[in-house]
């Protein structure tokens, strides 16, 4: 066979190409990898692909797949090299990308990346060379190692205690992902031409872009054996190809899919993504409410998952930020993704929020009885309580110089027909009790939270005026 | 019809290593194994008797050497020993053109209001304006709102948001973008990071850029998902194995975390390094007010990439060093980048010029700082604050200027004193040996130290009160 102008004419090896390193391959003598190397360039060459090609090595003997193959290289830590090309193939979708890996490294420490790669089942192609056993590292056990075949970590052979060997094709065949999926070995000259075709359908299912293909090769590796070349091809011809038996495990019929756009750079687009607005929000803050504090005003906001204790933080936040003072908002759950507690500090300052948790805040909503007598007490003097007066029956005492609002957010949201929009009635409390900013201040950021749901918005204002209209009611 | 003529084989015995793979291929008992060991090889080659040989090519199928049996009328090196060695024997030829720099672009972006968004989210958008359309990560708390945003926004960009199978996985998939020349990042906190270090390692190896956004929580272990600084260490002195060193910048603003991960895709591509942005899991969730800027980047494709392409087929992305002086080489390389990359270094001096108390901060635990420095201004101490903004390099000329005339020397922060280490190693390695005794407030385990903790200290010890 002549040799494939994609094997490069010079090996560029630690030698640096000097000498008759420059010619031959670092393989020991009858090793599978030569004949794997071959296939995959003359596969290269046949499909036109070699300028697109990018070649993961990976760690093992084949660790220098790149000083032979005259195509982009890239070498990847071990077990890696699957998801190295997908990382390659995402950045450039005509890239043609193949993952080359040893036993050791797709079998073994790479099983996860193999594994999902696969399933992931974009169009890459893996080189799977299994010849049983450690290369590189002198002959220690692979996963494909065989019962009772002898390794240097399984010195009296390969037992029930280190397991039974990986059957990585079948296992790639039992996924949904990939479309292609054959064994092929290289003992004799029909098996040779069986595997030379596997791996050029393999890349070319990638060149159309139909998905991801899995070839495993049964290879040899006389040295760490212990045979002659001759031997090992009858080796793996009568040991290991009754383990691993040949032939296609999978061939779906798939149509070209995998095309992707060029990355967009619109910055309009962007922006739009972000939800950023062009106008200035006209203000309606005469200054900053220096009647709460001169600088920094600290709130707290607190409830259980779902009372919607974040999202009107994050519209008190919008809200100052709007008129154009700082803001800050902290959230802060327990473990449970819904019940659980949620808390949110947030701090409003005229400058700059320079401290933004709320340890003694100034104002405190509580939506539930539990968040009253956990924070309540952390209330500075003259500072703001406002609760839920529909879930807290009963307020803890508390410092006489704070001014406490029992406002039934609960009760409203449920009146007007959602009981969600209780934190837009807590909201409408704050306002009336604090007088932290004007109403239309908060209505402002409540229309833009809800631009993309504007049937909503009337419900919301009813609920704001209700939480208004209660504080204004506790007043005498 | 004529018969085409197929050719047969030819050896430079040179290349043979002798397995004799090809014995048993010939059907025709043409070829045996030499009984002389070749000289230059120390092998013993086959020999070739084409007396009875039908040309059937099985032999050079066999052949595991690309230059070992070939046809025989083929290619310049069949007059092997004719030719001149030198032209023989050099670097590797390859007839792919000599690889090109395709130009990053600055576009506009239209002016808006600032936004109000979270700190993940900030450190998201500024990777998107800094031209990063390829985001890999795996969830985790108090980061994952990072990735989530990604996930929503990417597609919508033609680009590639992949929830990967490991924080491993993940890495190794930004090493492959990276190696395409492209912009990547990941979002993750403590544990995942660990995870992720030997990736990090190969990609210093490799020279790849990518930018980690690490909102730290409290550890060792899984310990909780709240904040504290607990990677301060890994990113300044441990970032997987070998001499490996990255830029580690510390934000402390949501607006500090779009810029400085803007600021990290530039320093990224400019070493060929990857960067590391320490946030932590207050800043990461914390929502605040973040402007934008005016322009958005478009990248290129650097010189040095393995794109997939004509352009760039030259290229290898790779840390192998198998000759001991070819790595130290590559280490002294290495080397000269970190030490450039001290040019890189950012600091924040607060009310420092006066000051008689220094605190060191940074992250949420420098904000708290801040305030603690106001208040006990308004007390009548004067205190100012340093805040390093890349925690490696360090900042230590800037702190030098800062302790000019300070009496005391307090860092605050939410780890047992790793901020502490980076100050005392920066001084030491500076060769500041006058500097005054450092004193420390120290909160772990996801509490980060308060602003009466800070005041309380500083005011604690008799005779600084102004």
């Amino acid at each position: 066979m002549s040799k494939a102008s994609v094997i490069y004419d010079k090996f560029d090896r630690h030698s640096h190409a000097q000498g008759l390193k420059g010619h031959a391959t670092h393989y020991c003598p009858g090793c599978g990898h030569g004949l794997a190397h071959k296939f995959l360039a003359e596969a290269i060459d046949e499909l036109g692909v070699q300028d697109r090609t990018v070649a993961v090595s990976p760690v093992g003997c084949s660790v220098f797949l790149y000083y032979y193959f005259d195509v982009g290289n890239t070498q990847a830590a071990h077990g890696r090299a699957a998801v190295v090309a997908l990382g390659h193939k995402f950045a450039n979708p005509d890239s043609v990308v193949v993952s080359y890996q040893g036993d050791g490294d797709l079998a073994s420490i790479g099983l996860a990346e193999t594994i999902a790669t696969a399933q992931l089942g974009a169009p890459i192609t893996v080189i799977f060379i299994n010849n049983a056993i450690y290369g590189m590292t002198g002959g220690q056990m692979a996963p494909t190692t065989l019962m009772g075949q002898n390794s240097s970590t399984s010195p009296s052979g390969r037992n029930i205690s280190n397991g039974q060997p990986m059957k990585m094709a079948e296992i790639i065949a039992g996924l949904d992902g990939p479309i292609y999926v054959e064994r092929v070995a290289l003992y004799d000259a029909k098996q040779r031409i069986r595997a030379k075709k596997a791996i050029h359908k393999a890349l070319r299912l990638q060149v159309e872009g139909r998905g991801y293909s899995f070839i495993e090769v049964l290879a040899e590796c006389p040295t760490h054996l212990k045979m002659s070349p001759e031997e090992t091809e009858m080796w793996v011809r009568d040991f290991m190809q009754p383990v691993f038996p040949l032939g296609v495990l999978k061939d779906m019929t798939v149509d070209p899919w995998f095309k992707r756009n060029p990355p967009s750079f619109d910055g309009n687009l962007i922006l739009s993504l972000t939800g950023a607005t062009y106008e200035h929000p006209v203000r309606h803050c005469e200054g900053f409410p220096t009647h709460l504090a001169p600088h920094d005003i600290s709130l707290k906001l607190a409830g259980s998952g779902g009372d919607g204790a974040q999202t009107a933080a994050m519209l008190i936040a919008r809200s100052a930020i709007n008129e154009g003072f700082d803001a800050t908002h902290i959230p802060s759950y327990g473990p449970e993704s819904r019940g659980g507690t949620s808390y949110a500090d947030v701090h409003v300052a005229a400058e700059e929020v320079l401290n933004p948790g709320s340890p003694n805040p100034q104002v405190l909503i509580a939506f539930n009885a539990p968040s009253l007598a956990k924070f309540g007490p952390t209330v500075r003097k003259g500072g703001v309580v406002i609760y839920d007066s529909t879930v807290v029956s009963e307020a803890p005492l508390l410092d006489p110089s704070i001014q406490v609002f029992p406002v039934p957010f609960t009760g409203i949201a449920t009146d007007l027909g959602k009981a969600v929009v209780k934190n837009i009635v807590a909201l409408g409390a704050l306002q009336a009790a604090t007088g932290i900013f004007p109403k239309e201040t908060f209505l402002t950021a409540i229309r833009v939270a809800l631009k993309d749901k504007c049937a909503l918005i009337p419900l919301n204002e009813e609920a704001f005026a209700w939480g208004i209209k209660s504080v204004e009611a506790l007043r005498p | 019809m004529a018969l085409k003529e197929r050719p047969k084989p030819f050896l430079l015995p040179e290349y043979c290593k002798g397995c004799g793979r090809c014995i048993d291929a010939c059907a025709k008992d043409c070829i045996s194994l030499s009984d002389q060991v070749n000289s230059l090889t120390g092998l013993v080659p086959v020999v070739l008797d084409l007396t009875n040989c039908n040309a059937c090519g099985l032999c050079m199928d066999a052949c595991p050497e690309p230059y070992g049996l070939r046809p025989a009328q083929e290619g310049p090196h069949q007059k092997f020993e004719l030719e001149d060695p030198a032209k023989l024997f050099g670097v590797r030829p390859s007839d792919a053109p000599d690889p090109v720099d395709v130009p990053a672009q600055v576009l506009p972006l239209p002016a808006t209001e600032p936004l109000v968004i979270k700190g993940t989210y900030a450190s998201a958008i500024g990777a998107i304006l800094a031209g990063c359309r390829h985001v890999y990560g795996y969830p985790i708390t108090p980061s994952t709102e990072g990735a989530e945003l990604m996930a929503k926004f990417l597609p919508k960009l033609d680009g590639t948001f992949i929830q990967a199978v490991s924080e491993v996985a993940a890495v190794n998939m930004m090493y492959g973008t990276a190696g395409a020349g492209l912009p990547t990042m990941t979002f993750t906190s403590s544990p995942g990071f660990s995870l992720m270090l030997e990736g990090v390692s190969y990609m210093i190896g490799s020279e790849l850029p990518g930018v980690f956004v690490d909102v730290m929580r409290g550890g060792p272990g899984l310990g909780n998902i709240a904040p504290e600084q607990s990677d301060i260490k890994l990113a300044c002195h441990g970032l997987g194995h070998g001499n490996t060193q990255a830029i580690v910048l510390a934000p402390s603003t949501p607006q500090e975390m779009l810029d400085l991960t803007i600021l990290a895709f530039d320093l990224s591509f400019k070493y060929r390094n990857p960067v590391v942005i320490l946030s932590d899991g207050y800043l990461g969730q914390m929502t605040g007010k973040v402007k934008l800027p005016d322009t958005l980047q478009k990248p290129g494709i650097p010189k040095w990439a393995v794109y997939g392409d004509a352009e760039h087929r030259r290229n290898v992305i790779s840390s192998i060093y198998l000759t001991e002086s070819d790595l130290e080489a590559h280490n002294v390389h290495l080397n000269s980048k970190y030490e450039a990359m001290g040019s890189e270094v950012r600091a924040e001096a607060y009310l420092c010029d006066d000051a008689d108390v220094v605190l060191v901060a940074c992250n949420t635990p420098a904000r708290t700082a801040k305030g603690a420095v106001q208040e006990l201004r308004h007390q009548g101490v004067k205190a100012g604050l340093f805040r390093p903004i890349t925690l490696w390099p360090f900042p230590i000329e800037a702190l030098r200027a800062a302790l000019e005339g300070a009496t005391r020397l307090v860092v605050v922060e939410a780890s047992a004193g790793q901020l502490e280490d980076e100050v005392r190693l920066a001084l030491s390695r500076a060769g500041v040996r006058d500097y005054p005794e450092i004193e420390s407030v120290r909160r772990m385990g996801g509490i980060l130290p308060q602003q009466d903790e800070i005041t309380t200290r500083v005011l604690g010890r008799k005779g600084v009160l102004a």
